[in-house]
């Protein structure tokens, strides 16, 4: 019986369960890939093959986006990538908890960050330093 | 007497000796009604094959070729590796989702009205 667990196990390693691929250079993407990813066109090479991997998934979905999404994209792309794995999976789960949050409270959140940012930015504007 | 019946100290040999003895006295009639008496018991049996053992039929099917092929000790651990690469394909499949739904989120948090500072400490 033990025989045969180690067979199964050896097997599961062997039809690739866990995938890995090389690290791609910025000059082996295509041009979809680079126009969706071009802020990160300075530090693209120096990306760990697992970041790169996840963000070429999200690139794929880059060209449906909407025209004021792929500005968000873009702007953000920077931020996202100087996140260690720990800080992007707990954002992720933030995300996700949110998202269970019903909708008309989200609408509130939404609300209060709007006007945080407008004050913030009125703020810097008339050159106070904004309040923590 | 001291000749008591004792079925633990009987002898298989001198029993069967006894048997072999007795059924040459019997007359053909007798016999011959034994016989068939024996036949129609066999008749009635209940022939049970095993389970995986090949038939005559199963033989011109591709599971007989394989009984025929494959050593009997073989096919443990072809069940095995069928096993585990069923487990495999689940397990790829499951991990397949899991990878969709952390895109999905990624996309979600870098293209949402909400600032990623809202997600990120």
């Amino acid at each position: 019986m033990q025989n045969y667990l180690a067979t199964i196990f050896l097997l599961l390693g062997l039809t690739g369960v866990s995938h890995s691929a090389a690290a791609q250079p910025w000059s082996s993407l295509t041009p979809t890939q680079r126009e969706a990813l071009t802020p990160l066109v300075q530090q693209w090479d120096t990306l760990p093959e697992p970041q790169q991997q996840r963000l070429l998934e999200t690139a794929k979905r880059y060209p449906h986006l909407t025209p004021e999404q792929k500005e968000r994209y873009h702007g953000r792309l920077e931020t996202w990538s100087q996140l260690t794995p720990e800080q992007r999976k707990a954002a992720r789960e933030k995300y996700r908890a949110f998202k269970k949050v019903p909708k008309k409270q989200r609408e509130q959140v939404k609300e209060m960050v709007k006007e945080e940012q407008a004050r913030k930015a009125q703020q810097s504007a008339s050159g106070v330093p904004a309040a923590k | 007497m001291t000749n008591k019946f004792d079925p633990g100290k009987l002898d298989p040999k001198k029993v069967a000796q006894l048997l072999t003895q007795s059924t040459r006295q019997l007359d053909d009639a007798t016999l011959s009604a034994l016989g068939n008496a024996r036949q129609n018991a066999m008749k009635k049996q209940l022939v049970r094959a095993p389970f995986f053992a090949p038939t005559p039929a199963s033989l011109h099917t591709s599971a007989g070729w394989t009984a025929r092929l494959l050593p009997h000790s073989a096919q443990p651990w072809i069940a095995a590796g069928l096993l585990a690469v069923l487990l495999g394909i689940g397990a790829g499949y499951w991990q397949h989702l899991e990878e969709q739904q952390i895109d999905e989120l990624d996309v979600a948090i870098l293209t949402d009205e909400l600032p990623i500072e809202v997600f990120v400490d």
